[in-house]
């Protein structure tokens, strides 16, 4: 099997841009205001094709997008500027898509047009899966090997021959200080 | 969906969320500074000078938190020095139980002045190991000095005076080194 896209190593366009955003990040975290806007246009488009993406709805990523953006600066101060700014910012969209998708309650088909406008942005969607995974992987990392183990093994399926009720609660153990981490590490909730 | 160049009503409204966020997480952060506050309170003279200091420190302490930048980390630096004549005050207050009169006042001042040095040079100690500007030392400054005041005005104008005199020396030593050390390559 291929290494995911997500997992590639990014090129120095994005490395570079990664860094200014981190550094205006931790600007604002620290209460310069004058970087706001271009934080904020600078994230608007990864967590706009991210909504897009994790919702197939225009009117719904639309509000998605908007109120995710309102999360992720409402955040702005809780900010780590040891950590990458753009997981964070897309770890904190991802669960505002999550929440909004519960809220809305039924499933709704994605119309067409939604689909046509994410042709043309394969690098950005690209650009956000990485960094998306790279928010997993950081919440991963601090975990212990057998909780580490036990979530690849069923991210894998491997889990499926040795299925029982020890393997259960071991798999429901490690998903919750899964959980747990994410929270800590970005600040979001249930 | 909204496009990228017609961002400004979003920018407003997230502007306003991240101002609000952090002037919450202002409030919250100081809150802990009330103990301080309600010891000056009940320990010392529980007047009014102390009560309108008291508010005075939360409502400086949490606009520069608000703030952030150079202000936000003077904030702990300026408060912890602070401390430091308030508690030396508010010993000096109980050990009120066994002296009388002139004698008391005299500890209260000496705690007020000693207090009001290390103060200073806390400060600029602090100051000078993060190399800060001139508005660290103002709001830290202002910080220290009105913390410690809650304590000191229980003597009156004198004791502010007397803290603010000994802030002032404990601080030079550290304003000449700031400014030698620029001036030297």
């Amino acid at each position: 099997m291929g290494m995911p896209e997500a997992l590639r190593a990014p090129n120095s366009n994005t490395v570079e841009s990664d860094r200014e955003l981190d550094a205006l990040m931790a600007r604002l975290a620290d209460g310069d205001r004058s970087v706001f806007a271009e934080v904020f246009k600078r994230l608007w488009s990864p967590t706009q094709r991210l909504c897009m993406h994790l919702l197939q709805h225009d009117a719904d990523a639309s509000d998605a997008v908007q109120q995710a953006m309102q999360k992720i600066l409402e955040r702005a101060s809780d900010y780590d500027p040891q950590r990458p700014a753009l997981p964070w910012a897309l770890a904190v969209a991802a669960w505002e898509c999550r929440t909004i998708r519960r809220r809305r309650g039924r499933r709704r088909e994605a119309p067409m047009e939604a689909a046509d406008d994410l042709i043309g942005a394969d690098a950005e969607t690209e650009h956000v899966d990485r960094a998306l995974t790279r928010a997993a992987l950081t919440a991963l990392e601090e975990l212990s090997d057998t909780d580490r183990e036990t979530l690849i093994a069923t991210f894998w399926d491997e889990s499926a021959s040795t299925s029982g009720p020890t393997l259960r609660k071991r798999r429901e153990r490690a998903l919750t200080r899964l959980r747990n981490t994410f929270r800590r590490l970005y600040g979001i909730g249930d | 969906m909204e496009s990228a160049t017609d961002l400004t009503p979003a920018i407003r409204r997230a502007r306003r969320a991240y101002e609000l966020a952090r002037a919450r997480r202002a409030v919250l952060g100081f809150a802990p500074v009330v103990v301080l506050v309600a010891a000056a309170y009940v320990f010392g003279d529980g007047g009014p000078w102390t009560t309108a200091l008291g508010l005075a420190l939360f409502a400086c302490g949490a606009a520069m938190l608000w703030y952030g930048r150079d202000l936000k980390h003077a904030v702990l630096p300026g408060v912890v020095a602070g401390s430091v004549p308030l508690v030396l005050v508010l010993c000096a207050r109980q050990l009120g139980d066994f002296c009388t009169g002139v004698s008391c006042a005299a500890l209260c001042m000496d705690a007020c002045v000693i207090g009001g040095v290390l103060t200073g040079l806390a400060v600029a100690s602090v100051a000078n190991a993060r190399r800060s500007g001139p508005r660290f030392w103002l709001a830290a400054s202002a910080l220290a000095l009105v913390t410690g005041a809650m304590a000191c005005v229980c003597l009156g104008v004198s004791g502010v005076v007397g803290l603010t005199l000994g802030y002032g020396a404990g601080v030079v030593p550290g304003l000449l080194q700031r400014a030698f050390a620029k001036r030297s390559p």
